[in-house]
């Protein structure tokens, strides 16, 4: 059972608590967006992070590899992709499955995501059935 | 829609297509009816059922009927399932097979996402195969034979890479590839009137048959399976929903213990046939 966790602290000590749960970072300058997602994947039994920009992103990734990343491509200061082909290339950055959430559809973008290491690409709008799919498809749930 | 109403709904859908409209559905069929009432030109749709009632027109009957099944589907829809598909059985098959081109039917296709996702599996493996999608609904399978569909359907169930590889985006929708369309055929079929709807296709290596009998009355359903079991070849399969069984339904097929969904011909079947 999970136990309201009192304000301000950080999610780490909950999560070695509970050793079976996984993380998922949620990366998006949309608060909104970060929201809706949060709630999604949460409901997919994962603890849930959360990171404005890449170098945000990247620096939470220094301290807790997360298990699975949903990924903004357009972001102020660091954009997605710039902070994927950076985490592919830190010690243990091949681990956590990157699913890029974006309002990219063109093909050729997919493709770019694909290939510089993303493990699968979502194309907003999205929903619950959707990520779940996608979270299938990685073989995160 | 007065209960009354529902009631020859139930009656009629039962008829006709061997599918239980359950009582809890009423809301559901009085909103789906009210795009078919608009074609049709009528105001409303007590106005429709009331014509229909007085006078019934075959046409307007099947329309309101098809409206009324269920139509969900998504793409590779029980991972299990098709995992046995792509990992065991296409490559058994092809090797039991060697030159021949393997017939694969998605019975009760709805939008032809099943179609879709078996051609590309086999493609995948680069089999030599046609699939056909059939269904009831004509507005489902006119969907399905466009191989055209928006972005919350296409990613339901497909990888980014496998959606580039053989959807092409169209606007706002994305549509089956030449290479996949090629191999795709679609045709309308009534699985309890097999004869009447469906012209002779020789038989099948593999038939997918999900989510289509959990909904219909135990009559219909051993119907269903006697006319899939003449249409499969003796070593075929035949692929039911992952929580779907026969109990007891018929004895032309058994489950394969240990993957869910997957059926063969019953040995005993084969003996009294032969």
């Amino acid at each position: 059972m999970e136990t309201p966790r009192p304000p301000g602290t950080r999610t780490a000590p909950e999560r070695n608590s509970t050793l079976s749960s996984r993380l998922c970072l949620i990366v998006d300058d949309s608060r909104i967006i970060r929201k809706v997602s949060r709630r999604i994947v949460e409901a997919f039994g994962f603890d849930v992070d959360e990171a404005a920009d890449g170098a945000e992103a990247l620096t939470f990734c220094t301290g807790a590899m997360p298990d699975v990343i949903l990924l903004d491509w357009n972001m102020p200061v660091m954009d997605g992709l710039t902070f994927l082909r950076r985490l592919r290339a830190m010690p243990d950055g091949d681990r956590p499955k990157v699913l890029f959430c974006t309002i990219e559809t063109a093909v050729d973008r997919i493709t770019e995501a694909l290939a510089a290491g993303a493990d699968d690409y979502v194309m907003k709008p999205f929903d619950g059935e959707i990520l779940h799919a996608k979270f299938a498809e990685v073989g995160a749930v | 829609m007065s209960p009354e109403d529902f009631d020859r709904l139930q009656a009629l859908v039962a008829t006709r297509t061997g599918n239980r409209l359950r009582r809890d559905r009423l809301n559901l069929a009085e909103h789906r009816l009210g795009p078919v009432a608009r074609r049709a030109g009528f105001d409303s749709v007590d106005v429709m059922l009331a014509a229909l009632w007085s006078k019934p027109v075959a046409s307007l009957a099947w329309e309101i009927i098809e409206a009324l099944l269920n139509g969900e589907t998504w793409f590779r829809r029980d991972r299990a399932t098709f995992r046995t598909m792509t990992e065991d059985l296409l490559p058994a098959l092809s090797q039991a097979r060697p030159g021949r081109t393997l017939k694969i039917w998605s019975a009760g296709c709805s939008t032809g996402q099943e179609a879709w996702s078996l051609a590309m599996a086999a493609l995948d493996l680069k089999l030599d195969v046609e699939v056909l999608g059939s269904d009831l609904n004509r507005i489902a399978l006119e969907k399905a034979h466009q191989g055209a569909y928006t972005g919350f359907e296409i990613q339901r169930g497909l990888s980014a890479a496998t959606m580039v590889r053989w959807f092409q985006p169209q606007g706002e929708l994305w549509t089956a590839a030449d290479p996949l369309k090629r191999v795709v055929r679609f045709e309308r079929a009534n699985l309890v009137d097999l004869n009447a709807t469906s012209p002779d296709e020789g038989r099948f290596d593999v038939i997918f048959c999900r989510h289509v009998l959990t909904d219909m009355e135990p009559a219909a359903r051993a119907l269903v399976l006697e006319g899939l079991e003449q249409r499969l070849v003796d070593d075929g399969c035949l692929f039911l929903g992952a929580d779907e069984s026969l109990n007891g339904d018929s004895l032309a097929f058994r489950p394969v213990s240990g993957r869910r969904g997957l059926h063969v011909k019953s040995p005993t079947f084969l003996q009294r046939a032969a």
